[in-house]
């Protein structure tokens, strides 16, 4: 099976007897626990059906003047295209996850501004793993065990000691810092900005804050003719403007050839953004009135600045995850929500339409991390899914 | 028992981020350079106060916190603390509180009073 626990689909999960094999902690967890806190179909805090839940979604969304459709991070890419259709029927507001977590890295991948690669050429190639601003041990566990930094490869057959050269850049002591022993460097930064300073000083020759750790960084680059950045949220949140990451990586390109990954987040997360991209030229945060993207146009803008009457959210849980002051103003719009489990967003929503979970309970596509498209399983097909929800809302408008 | 260290209020450096099974708890990991300026223990409830927003969670002292300061599993928690112009990475005050800590509830009670 297929887990659908992060962007890192990892595809030999086993079930047998209640018991999961090779999955890590949040993926047996899924698995193992996929039938609890489940959703029910509401409408104004009161259980209906679920037919009539979808009804009142579309009653809506018809009236609603400025509507945003928003997640999707957890769905197949099946769903997704449906979403954006959706949207541009609604002449509404899309936006998923991305906005504010890896979305910029991800388009600097699709729009070819630095070389990419898979995460199984790193397996059988990568010599300097770079892991920027992530902490693969929580947010994507199997990542060095499956892919990076553990197994051996077609050209790495002696192991992470001696064939694999690891670096970490964080403002803290990471699990995955921690990791950083032999051959490797643990980089602990203030402002990553800095550092990125630090390796155009060191490559001219020059005096720089971070020289020492730069040096040892681009001397191991030279002996390899295949090296690898993974970038996270510390990184996107440590620069805000990536030019000079960008910059760096074209940089680093020169003394050896360097690829970069988007270091991992929700399932789907990459599949929203290349379905989108491929429809609009855009990752995310799109206005189909205005056929654009734009900052303002990102969901936590749009319900920041009150620009939105009603929010579709399908397989995301905006409560638990954006600051207080933005979800507030969730109670100030109509708010549809449409996931298989009973999340802090639908606890609070207008409407509520259960679903079911991908890779468990609903087939499709996904996207991993590095671009590879894997087909999902399933241990039981549920009718209600997000694929016959969002086919009954479309066909309702 | 009422300590000294109750009315010791620091000012920390929190970042907020992913872990695989803490995200629902009320759970901050402090450093130990912090835990001991700030008389934190092990199982202590802290409260974090930012900007006039208070959360009271479990500490556990952590050589993965940054050095100057603590961190909240992305979550709830350090959702109610952050804002968008400091979302992953801010600064507030720590200090040991006594009583429960924050439940989800709580949080959500407040949610929908606004």
């Amino acid at each position: 099976m297929i887990c659908p626990g992060c962007s890192c689909l990892c595809d030999d999960i086993e079930i047998m007897n209640g018991v999961v094999r090779n999955a890590c902690r949040r993926g047996a967890e899924i698995f193992l626990k996929y039938k609890e806190n489940r959703s029910k179909p509401i409408v104004n805090g009161k259980e209906v059906d679920v037919d009539k839940a979808i009804d009142k979604a579309v009653e809506i969304l018809k009236s609603s003047k400025n509507p945003v459709v928003y997640g999707f991070d957890t769905t197949p890419v099946e769903v997704q295209k449906l979403a954006i259709d959706l949207a541009e029927k609604l002449n509404a507001y899309i936006d998923d996850t991305s906005s504010f977590c890896l979305g910029d890295l991800v388009e600097l991948v699709l729009k070819k501004e630095v070389p990419t690669t898979t995460l199984d050429d790193v397996r059988n190639y990568a010599y300097v793993i770079v892991y920027w601003g992530a902490n693969p041990y929580h947010s994507l566990s199997r990542h060095m065990s499956k892919y990076t930094y553990y197994p051996r490869g077609e050209k790495r057959q002696k192991g992470y000691e001696e064939d694999r050269f690891l670096v970490v850049v964080d403002v803290r002591k990471s699990e995955t810092a921690m990791l950083a022993k032999t051959n490797a460097r643990y980089i602990v930064v203030d402002n990553d900005l800095e550092l990125i300073d630090s390796f155009f000083k060191v490559m001219e020759g020059k005096a720089a804050k971070y020289a020492n750790e730069v040096s040892a960084v681009i001397r191991e680059l030279r002996k390899s003719d295949f090296n690898v950045i993974f970038g996270g949220l510390g990184l996107k949140y440590g620069l805000r403007d990536l030019k000079p990451f960008v910059e760096l990586v074209k940089k680093l390109n020169e003394i050896s050839p360097t690829y970069f990954i988007p270091a991992g987040f929700h399932a789907n997360m990459r599949g929203f953004n290349e379905t989108l991209f491929e429809k609009t030229g855009f990752v995310n945060k799109y206005s189909f009135r205005d056929n654009t993207s734009k900052d303002s146009y990102a969901f936590v803008e749009l319900l920041k600045n009150d620009t939105i009457d009603s929010a579709l959210i399908v397989g995301t849980d905006p409560v638990k995850s954006l600051p207080f002051e933005i979800v507030s103003k969730l109670k100030k719009i109509k708010t549809i929500v449409v996931d298989p489990r009973n999340s802090l967003t639908a606890k609070i929503a207008d409407v509520v339409i259960p679903s079911a979970i991908s890779g468990i309970e609903q087939s499709g596509t996904m996207v991993r991390s590095d671009g590879v498209r894997v087909k999902l399983d399933v241990i039981e097909e549920r009718d209600v899914n997000d694929y016959y929800v969002m086919k009954r809302i479309l066909e309702g408008l | 028992m009422m300590r000294f260290t109750r009315f010791l209020k620091v000012e920390v450096e929190v970042v907020v981020g992913r872990h695989v099974l803490a995200e629902n708890d009320a759970i901050v990991f402090v450093h130990p350079n912090i835990a001991k300026i700030a008389g934190i223990k092990d199982g202590d409830v802290v409260e974090l106060e930012r900007n006039g927003r208070v959360v009271k969670l479990k500490a556990k002292i952590s050589e993965n916190a940054p050095e100057k300061g603590c961190l909240i599993p992305n979550g709830l928690f350090a959702s109610y603390l952050a804002d968008l112009n400091e979302f992953k990475r801010f600064k507030a005050n720590i200090e040991v509180s006594e009583g429960e800590v924050t439940k989800i509830e709580d949080i959500l009670k407040e949610l929908s009073k606004t």
